[in-house]
């Protein structure tokens, strides 16, 4: 298998201050990535240098052969699509609307929808099961029909990677599911590549392929759940001291 | 379902264009010699009847009418670029500051050129205008970097506007000319003296902004989601936004540089013609909110000439009564939707 994104001594961050140095990933077409670490530690940051969001301070990103720098805006569009935490400002939109808008890098200079843009609209509402909501203002339906709406929305693109930004965080266990399930179906129907950060680490445990942890200004582990998620490693990622530890195994919580 | 939403625009569109029918009918006839609508058709096909009607209608009404329609969709087209850019519902060139910015240089370079006793010509007038706006939109823009909060933004919008005023209000009381009296009426709004020249001038330069705008419905749809997504589907905010704001600025510009600063249309017609339409669709938006102003300029041309004949009222007048209800009417929705 093919490496579909790799990053060359990247180092990433705001205003020239890095926060992240020196990440050397290859992802392979397909796989399943999920990235953990504490607040603060740059998930959010990282999923932004690699959909182009923001520019890295050094290094390099490459999406298959390319360097990501240097594609065009609409070629990137056709191959990576964003579910970010960003809320959608536009107004007057139902929800079919908002799937339609997925279709921006396909259609011509007014953007007017073909009919082969609306059987793929009317699939993908499908798979992700929302048909329902057609008509709804957007503004007006739950986070959980929400996000399946911008999930909806990402695969529109017909991306062959899909970066998302804690897309579980705000549903409840059956959207969350349900979200997954979806995730699970497009990576295993048209090998969809997945990259996404979770603070749920049961569900990082169950559905990635491999996990990227990030601590303090490194990736600290990359690897796959069973290297990841040992009790010492996963305390000493999220610093959870002896007394905390105590507490939580008290009431019998787990940590993952 | 899509064709009950066509169904929909059909009907708004005609809607716009009938109104618009009317209201210029309304405008050419009705003023403090009434026309009948024969006497119009007659002197618009060629047919003198009487002298003085004839003259009237061409030399008075209709230029007047036409610069109207032309400024009113320019003016509600302007406040559509600028609310899709701050992604603010109630900004508007003149609640933002531009048209006073554009007014003060307008003041000035009129002034100046009065002293050395040179008329100004509509090109240098919009020039002035435009540098005017520029340098109030630059300034609103370093504002938004300070500022998050979209009220507080307006708040310093019309606070740059009031300062602009005074200095305009300052050049205005000490130039000394028999020119002044015009200086005054169009430093607070107003359509009346336009000739044919000015028409063709505005005419020229909003229809190349029109179209313009119109070409870029594409990206300002993705734009209207917001930045991060516009970027993710491709488009180049950065190139967008330099546009935007250009073209924006044009149209106020044009705008006061032949009829002064006209409050609220910029923000009233884009926000009835939303509701009207249903749709945040630029490619629909765009040339409707550009008729949507044209009707809503008409319909308040119409009333400042006439309410209180022979007085004429200033257009802002006119317009802040219809328009700043309007205001208020979002800014009540918005919170309640923030609180629920």
């Amino acid at each position: 298998m093919t490496d579909i994104i790799k990053t060359e001594k990247l180092t990433i961050g705001y205003n020239g201050k890095p926060l992240i140095k020196d990440i050397n990933i290859a992802i392979k077409k397909g796989e399943i990535i999920t990235i953990i670490g504490p607040n603060g530690a740059g998930k959010s940051t990282l999923l932004k240098n690699l959909a182009r969001q923001l520019d890295p301070i050094e290094g390099c990103v490459y999406l298959e052969d390319f360097k990501l720098s240097e594609m065009s805006g609409s070629e990137l569009s056709k191959k990576v699509a964003i579910l970010f935490t960003d809320r959608i400002k536009g107004e007057m939109m139902n929800c079919y609307d908002v799937v339609a808008t997925g279709r921006y890098p396909y259609t011509g200079y007014f953007g007017v929808l073909s009919s082969k843009d609306k059987e793929i609209i009317e699939n993908t509402m499908k798979l992700v099961k929302v048909e329902g909501l057609r008509e709804k203002d957007f503004k007006k339906i739950s986070d959980g029909q929400r996000q399946r709406i911008m999930l909806a929305r990402a695969l529109c693109q017909e991306p062959e990677i899909v970066l998302l930004d804690e897309p579980t965080s705000f549903l409840d266990i059956r959207h969350k599911l349900e979200f997954l399930s979806i995730l699970e179906k497009m990576k295993e129907d048209k090998k969809l590549t997945v990259i996404m950060s979770v603070h749920e680490l049961d569900i990082a445990q169950k559905i990635s392929d491999r996990i990227l942890c990030l601590k303090g200004d490194t990736v600290d582990k990359f690897g796959t759940p069973e290297e990841v998620f040992t009790e010492e490693y996963i305390r000493e990622l999220f610093d959870v001291a002896e007394d905390i530890n105590k507490y939580a195994e008290e009431k019998n919580i787990k940590l993952f | 379902m899509g064709k009950k939403r066509t169904l929909r625009y059909i009907i708004a569109f005609a809607v716009l264009v009938l109104g618009i029918c009317v209201f210029f009918v309304l405008n050419v006839c009705i003023g403090s010699v009434k026309i009948s609508l024969k006497d119009v058709l007659a002197a618009v096909s060629g047919r003198t009847i009487d002298e003085t009607i004839n003259t009237i209608i061409w030399n008075i009404r209709l230029p007047r009418t036409v610069a109207v329609f032309i400024l009113g969709g320019a003016l509600a087209l302007s406040g559509y670029l600028l609310q899709t850019f701050f992604h603010n519902p109630i900004a508007g060139p003149f609640v933002l500051g531009i048209s006073s910015g554009a007014k003060m240089c307008v003041a000035l370079a009129m002034v100046f050129l009065l002293s050395r006793s040179l008329k100004a010509s509509s090109l240098t007038l919009i020039m002035a205008a435009f540098v005017g706006a520029m340098l109030c939109m630059g300034f609103v823009l370093l504002m938004t970097r300070r500022i998050d909060s979209m009220a507080r933004l307006i708040v310093c919008g019309v606070m740059i506007g009031y300062i602009c005023s005074a200095i305009t209000e300052l050049v205005v009381t000490f130039a000394s000319d028999a020119d002044i009296v015009n200086l005054h009426n169009w430093s607070r709004g107003s359509f009346s003296g336009m000739t044919w020249d000015n028409v063709k001038v505005m005419a020229v330069v909003i229809a190349v902004s029109f179209i313009l705008v119109f070409l870029l419905s594409k990206p300002l749809d993705a734009y209207n989601l917001g930045e991060s997504f516009a970027k993710g589907m491709g488009v180049n905010v950065k190139v967008l936004r330099v546009f935007i704001v250009l073209l924006s600025s044009l149209l106020s510009a044009c705008i006061v540089a032949f009829a002064g600063p006209i409050s609220f249309v910029g923000i009233a017609a884009p926000h009835l013609i939303k509701k009207l339409f249903n749709s945040s669709k630029p490619l629909l938006l765009i040339p409707a909110s550009f008729l949507g102003g044209s009707l809503f300029c008409l319909f308040c041309d119409l009333l400042a000439r006439n309410l209180f004949a022979p007085t004429e009222l200033n257009i802002s007048t006119v317009t802040a009564v219809f328009g700043a209800p309007i205001v208020i009417i979002i800014l009540l929705n918005r919170k309640e939707r923030g609180q629920s």
